[in-house]
């Protein structure tokens, strides 16, 4: 039996589902959906990632990929459900109108649901951005299917044709897999940078249909934005670094990270910090590198004084080049560093300072 | 009259403590204490300053074993008026959607509230669900990463302020609300002896079992849970060239710099 026969013909004994949830068999449900989220007129970068893992599900499971966009232009939506059908989507389905040309979560949300009540999606998957991680579990209460967030990679069940959510738990060095056989949608999350964006494919065309908003957002939200105060970043964000420095419990103190942020200016990059450097009050939650915080895909990732606990290598996974710097020759880090240095970073840091800047200012030196 | 301010605490194993067998790759449960998610107490500060700016009382509920009874000593001991242990055998084993089920039928047999504040995340599993998933199953206007609350005028809606990581909003949202309250936003107060006394002398805690909220077997605990762990693996792991660069450190400095340039990584 195939795969797609596999799925179509499993069956879930409804005698056993809480009647408050409603039941349907999973082969009723058809398709992999990414809900595609639109900033400043254009398809974010993480939603653009959730297509790399969707392909490869739909592709296991014979189905299609659709993108799902949401908002109040529909112009934007259309060119951003031709980008992702271009990166990989199938077809793509908007919900334009103005009831959503203002963010509120429950609008947002209560969209999705009405529309995965209407299609019945098998697989439901959104990026864990800030407002992804704020609508994806309202979606799922909505549709009373389980949720999984933040996965770090997807796979089929081969037996039953159910969706792996793949996700370590509780900082643990194990993986687990999950899934939810009973109910559908399968909703899960995956934070930014897990995933590669698919490259674009020009000859990529699919059909796009333009749904109105008024059908799917059916009560008001009870809530609207007063103001907004953009915030001022004087630095690259950390999802785009080219060049990372991270600290740990080892930096130990401010005095320390102000040597790392002297590091990262050299190289033109960010400083970031270790869940314990975060706990310690050293960086901010949002420079967070690790399962809990952030995945990053710099050129380089320096990690000075971190031990290099399960959950921090997790999100260094997509790193070009790791360096570790520790004084502990045991620390867990060297496993998964490309080059390591063994000593105490305050010796280190000002000779990797001087020793590039020598580079630039000689560009011919020692090649 | 005054607002009643609802907060959801989890007791959760002491992260600091946390050790793991590594050639298992399973927790080592002995010796490891229990605490209050430290970013639940964010929003028990909030729900307290709520309270104290504007009148009402503070509930803290906890869906967690009768050892979680500690964890509500501990914020009553900040100042929160009175707890509810939400305890039973059926609810155990849950995971985010079976959970959240069990909090927002709590808070209905609450008899009406007007916040429902939660901490942005738990320590143990960071998942961010329950917030959103209690104010799906509530149908209530919600948000995240709440910083600060204020009342407007008509004392029936209440404005949150909120950080995003490139802008402040401000929302509007019809009362009764939930929010998840931002990591580290506030300074949770300590206790004081003197509402520590009240445990003793006023009984403030509650143990509500499924005989009181009288849920389904089959919508609570790992029975109600639609996610499964089917099966775990170690991490594939990325493999890194794991060359230790020897010498002094500026040796060692050097060698690095030279590789880098090299293979393209500096240019």
């Amino acid at each position: 039996m195939s795969l797609a026969q596999k799925r179509k013909s499993k069956r879930v004994d409804c005698a056993t589902v809480c009647p408050e949830w409603g039941c349907r068999q999973p082969g009723e449900h058809e398709g992999i959906w990414v809900v595609g989220e639109v900033e400043g007129g254009a398809i974010s970068e993480p939603s653009l990632q959730m297509l790399t893992p969707a392909r490869m599900v739909a592709n296991k499971l014979g189905t299609f990929v659709e993108g799902v966009l949401l908002g109040g232009d529909e112009g934007a939506l259309r060119a951003a459900a031709s980008e992702m059908i271009k990166r990989g989507a199938d077809r793509a389905t908007v919900i334009a109108g103005r009831e959503l040309s203002e963010y509120a979560p429950p609008a947002f949300a209560g969209a999705i649901a009405a529309l995965a009540a209407e299609r019945r999606p098998d697989v439901i998957l959104l990026s864990a951005t800030m407002r992804g991680r704020e609508i994806a579990p309202y979606v799922a209460s909505l549709l009373r299917a389980g949720i999984t967030a933040d996965c770090t990679q997807f796979d089929v069940d081969e037996d039953s044709g159910d969706l792996f959510m793949i996700r370590p738990p509780f900082a643990a060095i194990m993986l687990a897999y999950i899934k939810t056989p009973t109910r559908r949608p399968q909703i899960a999350t995956a934070r930014p940078n897990v995933f590669p964006v698919p490259p674009r494919d020009e000859a990529r065309d699919g059909p796009v249909e333009v749904r109105p908003a008024s059908s799917y957002v059916r009560a008001p939200p009870g809530m609207r934005l007063l103001r907004s105060e953009a915030l001022r970043r004087d630095e690259v964000p950390l999802e785009k670094a080219e060049y990372v420095v991270a600290g740990g419990r080892g930096v130990g103190t401010k005095e320390g990270f102000a040597a790392l942020e002297e590091l990262a200016r050299t190289l033109g990059g960010v400083v970031a910090g270790s869940r314990r450097a975060v706990d310690l009050g050293l960086v901010p939650h949002e420079r967070q590198v690790g399962q809990t915080g952030k995945s990053v895909r710099p050129k380089l990732y320096i990690a000075v004084g971190i031990s290099g606990a399960a959950q921090h290598v997790m999100g260094i996974r997509e790193a070009g080049t790791v360096v570790a710097i520790n004084i502990d020759r045991d620390a867990p880090i060297f496993r998964s560093a490309d080059y390591g240095i063994v000593a105490d970073w305050r010796d280190v840091i000002p000779a990797l300072i001087r020793e590039i800047s020598a580079r630039r200012t000689s560009p011919g030196k020692g090649t | 009259m005054g607002l009643t301010i609802a907060v959801g605490i989890k007791w959760v194993p002491n992260q600091q403590a946390v050790r793991f067998d590594e050639r298992t790759g399973t927790l080592i449960r002995e010796g490891v204490t229990s605490i209050v998610n430290p970013h639940d107490l964010d929003a028990v500060e909030l729900a307290l300053r709520i309270r104290d700016r504007y009148g009402g009382k503070v509930v803290a509920l906890s869906m967690s074993p009768p050892s979680a009874v500690k964890g509500l000593e501990h914020v009553i001991g900040m100042g929160v008026d009175e707890g509810v242990l939400i305890s039973d055998r059926a609810f155990a084993g849950a995971d985010t959607l079976a959970t959240s089920y069990v909090i927002s039928s709590a808070l209905r047999r609450l008899g009406g509230f007007d916040l429902a504040l939660f901490g942005q995340e738990t320590i143990d599993s960071s998942t961010a669900h329950i917030p959103a998933q209690v104010a799906g199953w509530l149908g209530l206007p919600y948000l995240y990463y709440a910083t600060e609350v204020e009342l407007d005028g008509s004392g029936r809606k209440v404005i949150v302020k909120r950080m995003l990581e490139d802008r402040a909003e401000w929302y509007e949202l019809d009362m009764p609300a939930v929010l998840g309250v931002a990591m580290k936003s506030q300074l949770p107060r300590p206790v004081k002896l003197s509402n520590k006394l009240r445990l003793r002398e006023e009984n403030p805690i509650r143990t509500w079992s499924n005989a009181e909220l009288k849920l389904d077997q089959r919508c609570v605990g790992l029975r109600g849970s639609p996610t499964i762990v089917a099966k775990s693996t170690w991490t594939p792991e990325v493999p890194r060239r794991r060359q230790i660069l020897e010498g002094t450190p500026e040796e060692a400095a050097r060698k690095l710099v030279e590789a880098l340039f090299r293979e393209g990584v500096l240019r």
